[in-house]
């Protein structure tokens, strides 16, 4: 299994770890969306070419307007940007691979079989239809009810685990793995780009898994969120967009570091003030957290909060301002070879200076006032969004050599380059001209079908250019000249050091910078031991040698070959994808008959097809789960690498730090949920639901279960087989008992008190929601971690984690914030 | 246009579209001017500095694959602060004038008569508007001129959005929550349309299969006129027809087309 097969066998396809057939696979798949979202616009348009037919019906209308935006923006922009990425930061880094391996193949095929989820859902009785912010209460199945609906919030669910876990994945790469001498300020720009893109990910995607559970709870479970008027479309407005805008940054970032790169590369020039660019480019990631209500401008936030946005909003403008300024004083005295990549990345820069420009417009609350909800809005993020995905197709020409090892066909480039900008700016500035007509709206005012129907002729021409590049990329990949190691005259980043395409572990010897630029040295591996530095003459160094021998003897396998193959990232993600199908028709397929206690409780299915693949799909994700811990699968760490700011932090352990902080948010969304429906209900009107005494226990029996894990870890630390199982032991048997209290708790609640997840004798119906689904996404947690000690009880008993305690050391991290968050939970459901 | 940048009060205050129109034109123009400039500037330093097959320059220093950059500064860091100095005092003194205007387009101006205050509701697909005597018209909201009135947005399903472009105000409709906004047009205006000048209203938020064809309609009629009418209505509802149903309303919204095409 672990024997990687050779590019031209299918199979390797499917086992593939390697960040380069990642890369690939991230592309190709991207580029398939693209042609996907740009037929549905290509419908978009043709609906708009005459006010007063139709094509579509409106609720169709609606759909391919929702899945147009979904796809873009998620199953296109981002993806397209981080198979670059996946390709190149550990080329530019100096690294192997990216830290995880396994995760990051299963972040691929997460994204894969989500958009797959999403092609299905079109045949579920039409897919949602509630436009790409999904505004609630139009997002509910009362308003959308179709299963498609369901099926497509689930579908990015899916993608957002994926999304989770590169993110995770890039951050503990780019922090842990960067080569010797290359400092965090050294970092080439891309990677610097991607790096600030991953940190707003981490967080920005958190709150949108969080806000998607709860969409999938009210629309799978029946919670009332989002029907709630006690404040429930504005919680969706709120939590929405707190992800929204970081991800406008998400999306243009990573085609940002693009134009970075192409600007010095063909121009001969090194970028101007790249401290300040880097300042600035930080600068916005934290900024983007800021500014999320300048979407709500028109909804009822009060003057006060306005003009705070406002303030930050144009604060954010600031240092993209010094950006672009940059970028063009780079040019300045250069030797500018207009290439194909350098024309994309160039006209990327002209396209963001308009939709730079037109946002200022917006950022002013008197005009948006007037702008909200027109084509001006929906012009302007094409100009930023699109703009920038311009530089991502220089950056596919750019690195196509060296990908394939073949140079692409000049003379066709450029003659994409030239269709593509002349119908992107026919698209989108004629949206700028006929500016007042609503968004979403296809019965305008024929006074505007002049620009409508320029913008389709242009929408088309536009959708037909990518055909010259398909077919360019495809005839050169085919018999296009050998395009060499290094086809660029100004190129500086390590990529180009190495053959095209590059061997599967990148490197002839270890990549090191510590003479100030790049070189390749042989370390010296004496027999039974881990490597260390070499003198001139190959021999063991005696000066310096290892400067972090620390975390190369946390490693017993030292002397082991690097793995490149698992079919389990392929298996979980199928499984995945198979519950989440399965809980698309659930609600439909299922409904309780809740009698007088759980014995007099009927279940009627109507439909077994949905149920069973739920079933199906979670004994498929607990086996190949289990399958994925017990197989041997060896992906090193970088031994001499450049660590800042998380040098004493060992590479699992620095993972799921990452992981857990965007867990901090998931339950941070959750609990501000909850906080924020109590504000609009009048806080002093609700009570508690539940008795405060199971509450109580259940915080003790949670904080001894921690107290648990720590003498796990001591016992195993200590050797000690019997200590080890007897603690571990004692937590499962703790987290039970938890369970149980609540299982008690929730039968109490429902068969004696009458509140259900959508009903409540005692008060509103969203109390009880919140209640439901907040202890339930706690219970969850706890029942995975359940999941995970009672595998590590079984290893234990098999004689493992004696020699290296680290997975009893992780998985109690996971544990005691579990523990934390319901030291949270406990006080707002249980005691005010 | 712009002749008048300090907002009057009391009988001669300005309509929101007017104030758009003003801040619109000064965005506009700025914003024009301000791309013009970069963009020629980049263009005609890209063409500048093209490489034309010759010997590099004496002072062009080409860089080598792996190299770690140095001078983090660089030497042109003076230039950037100079320019990105500039950027930021025009942004910053365009929001601060256009706050200003923000602050009167909340407050709204002191209208000497009493306002007049209508509650408007959304639904999938059209409006109600409740006045406050009680009655309720279905698809027509008809006001007086010269007449400051005051709209409470609100939606009884999903989230909408009640706009009309000509006269420059929106509100989101959000179930659960109102929200305030106001608007007036002068007896010159509704003269010069004939003695009732109507404005089409229009759903600015996606609100279901029948969005696009969520239209309405103010009418504004001289103040004598709306008097006699209100009186008229004695706090009954009646509903114009059409309006309630998608059909309906989508006759509506062409007759409003138009009206204003013509």
């Amino acid at each position: 299994m672990s024997e990687l097969p050779p590019t031209t066998s299918v199979k390797r396809w499917f086992v593939t770890t390697n960040h380069k057939d990642i890369g690939i696979l991230y592309t190709i798949t991207a580029l398939f969306f693209l042609l996907f979202g740009g037929v549905l616009a290509l419908l978009i348009r043709m609906q708009l070419w005459d006010p007063t037919s139709q094509i579509l019906s409106g609720l169709a209308y609606n759909e391919a307007v929702t899945a147009h935006g979904l796809i873009m923006v998620f199953w296109f922009l981002s993806p397209f940007g981080f198979g670059f990425a996946n390709y190149f930061v550990p080329l530019q880094i100096g690294a192997d691979d990216l830290a995880f391996p396994r995760l990051n193949a299963l972040s691929y095929w997460m994204y894969l079989f989500s958009g797959i989820l999403l092609g299905i859902s079109f045949f579920q009785g039409g897919t949602l239809s509630a436009g790409w912010t999904m505004y609630a209460p139009l997002n509910i199945p009362m308003y959308t009810p179709s299963i498609g609906s369901t099926g497509a919030v689930l579908a990015l669910f899916m993608f957002v685990v994926g999304i989770t876990a590169s993110t995770v994945n890039f951050l503990t790469s780019i922090h842990h793995s960067r080569a010797e001498g290359m400092g965090i300020m050294d970092m080439p720009m891309f990677t610097w780009s991607i790096l600030a893109t991953v940190w707003m990910m981490l967080f920005a995607f958190a709150a949108l898994l969080a806000v998607g559970l709860i969409l999938a709870s009210d629309r799978v479970l029946g919670s009332v969120y989002f029907s709630a008027t006690e404040g429930g479309s504005l919680l969706w407005g709120h939590l929405f967009w707190f992800f929204g805008h970081p991800e406008v940054y998400i999306v243009f970032f990573p085609a940002l570091g693009v134009m970075l790169e192409l600007f010095q590369t063909f121009s001969g020039r090194r970028l101007v003030g790249r401290k300040w660019v880097i300042i600035s480019i930080c600068l916005i990631s934290v900024q983007s957290f800021l500014v999320w209500m300048h979407h709500m401008f028109l909804t009822t936030i009060n003057l006060e909060i306005k003009t705070l946005m406002m303030a930050t909003t144009i604060g954010i403008s600031l240092p993209f301002d010094l950006v672009v300024f940059s970028l063009i004083y780079t040019l300045i005295k250069g030797r500018i070879q207009f290439t194909t990549p350098f024309l994309f990345a160039f006209g990327a820069l002209l396209l963001f200076i308009l939709g730079g420009i037109t946002g200022v417009f917006l950022g002013a609350i008197v005009l948006d006032y007037e702008f909200r909800g027109t084509y001006w809005v929906v012009a302007h993020f094409h100009y930023v969004m699109f703009g920038g995905a311009t530089a991502l197709f220089g950056g596919a020409y750019y690195w196509f050599p060296k990908v394939t090892g073949k140079m692409y066909d000049e003379l066709l480039g450029k003659i994409h380059f030239v269709i593509f900008f002349i119908s992107f700016n026919m698209v989108y500035f004629s949206m700028f001209l006929g500016w007042e007509t609503p968004r979403r709206v296809f019965e305008y005012n024929p006074e505007f079908q002049i620009y409508h129907q320029f913008g389709t002729i242009g929408a088309f021409v536009l959708g037909l250019s990518f055909f010259i590049m398909f077919y360019n990329f495809a005839k050169s990949y085919v018999s296009g000249e050998p395009a060499g190691d290094n086809p660029w005259d100004y190129s500086r980043t390590a990529e180009w050091a190495v053959s095209s395409p590059p061997p599967l572990e990148n490197w002839p010897n270890r990549p090191s910078y510590a003479s100030g630029k790049l070189e390749f040295v042989k370390d010296y591996v004496p027999d039974g031991g881990p490597a260390v530095k070499a003198d001139a003459e190959g021999n063991a160094a005696t000066d310096g040698g290892d400067n972090h021998e620390e975390h190369i003897s946390e490693y017993p396998y030292w002397d082991k070959h690097p793995s490149h193959a698992s079919i389990w990232p392929f298996a979980i993600s199928l499984a995945l994808g198979t519950v989440l199908l399965g809980l698309s028709g659930f609600s439909e397929s299922l409904s309780f008959v809740l009698g007088d206690s759980i014995a007099s409780t009927t279940l009627n299915v109507s439909n077994p097809v949905y149920p069973i693949l739920v079933v199906v799909g979670l004994v498929g994700m607990v086996w190949s789960g289990v399958k994925w811990g017990l197989q041997d699968f060896y992906a090193p760490p970088s031994e001499f690498a450049e660590r800042w700011p998380f040098e004493g932090v060992e590479k699992v352990k620095l993972g799921m730090w990452f992981f857990l902080a965007s867990d901090v948010i998931v339950f941070g969304a959750f609990l501000s949920a909850a906080i924020f429906v109590r504000y609009n209900a009048g806080w002093m009107t609700w009570e508690p639901l539940t008795e405060s005494l199971p509450g109580l226990i259940n915080t003790f029996v949670l904080i001894t279960s921690s107290f648990t894990v720590i003498l796990a870890l001591v016992a195993a630390h200590r050797k000690s087989r019997q200590g080890l199982l007897a603690s571990l032991g004692a937590t499962i048997a703790f987290g039970f008992v938890f369970l149980a209290i609540k299982l008690w708790e929730w039968n109490h609640e429902i068969f004696d008190r009458g509140v259900t997840i959508n009903a409540n004798a005692h008060g509103d119906p969203v109390q009880a929601s919140i209640y439901y689904v907040t202890t339930g996404l706690h219970g969850i947690h706890v029942v995975i971690g359940l999941l995970i000690a009672i595998y590590l009880f079984v290893r234990a008993y098999q004689g493992h984690y004696l020699d290296d305690e680290r997975p009893i050391e992780y998985f109690g991290l996971y544990w005691h914030f579990v523990d934390i968050v319901w030291v949270f939970i406990f006080p707002l459901f249980y005691l005010f | 246009m712009i002749d008048s940048l300090i907002l009057q009060q009391g009988s001669d205050w300005r309509a929101q579209a007017e104030v758009f129109d003003e801040i619109f034109f000064v965005f506009l123009a700025l914003g024009t001017l301000i791309g013009t400039i970069v963009v020629a500037y980049t263009l005609w330093n890209v063409y500048k500095y093209r490489d034309d097959g010759g010997e590099p320059k004496e002072d062009f220093d080409a860089p080598e694959v792996g190299e770690l950059p140095t001078g983090q500064g660089g030497p042109k860091a003076k230039k950037l602060f100079l320019s990105f100095g500039l950027s930021a005092i025009v942004v910053i003194s365009l929001v601060v004038y256009a706050y200003g205007i923000l602050l009167y387009v909340e407050e709204g101006p002191d209208s000497p008569e009493e306002n007049i205050e209508i509650m408007v509701e959304g639904y999938q697909y059209g409006w109600d508007y409740e006045y406050p005597n009680g009655h309720t018209e279905s698809g027509e909201m008809v006001v007086p001129a010269d007449t400051r009135i005051d709209i409470t947005v609100t939606s009884r399903d999903v989230w909408h959005n009640f706009g009309s472009s000509e006269l420059r105000i929106k509100s989101d409709a959000i179930p659960g929550d109102t929200n305030e906004n106001w608007f007036s047009v002068s007896s010159e205006e509704v003269q010069a349309q004939g003695g009732e000048a109507t404005f089409m209203v229009e759903c600015f938020e996606l609100c279901g299969p029948g969005h696009s064809a969520m239209k309405s309609q103010i009418t504004v009629i001289p103040e004598d006129e709306w008097e006699t009418w209100y009186e008229g209505t004695g706090g009954n509802s009646s509903s114009v027809e059409g309006g309630v149903t998608a059909d309906g309303a989508a006759s509506i919204n062409a007759a409003a087309i138009g009206g204003v095409s013509a």
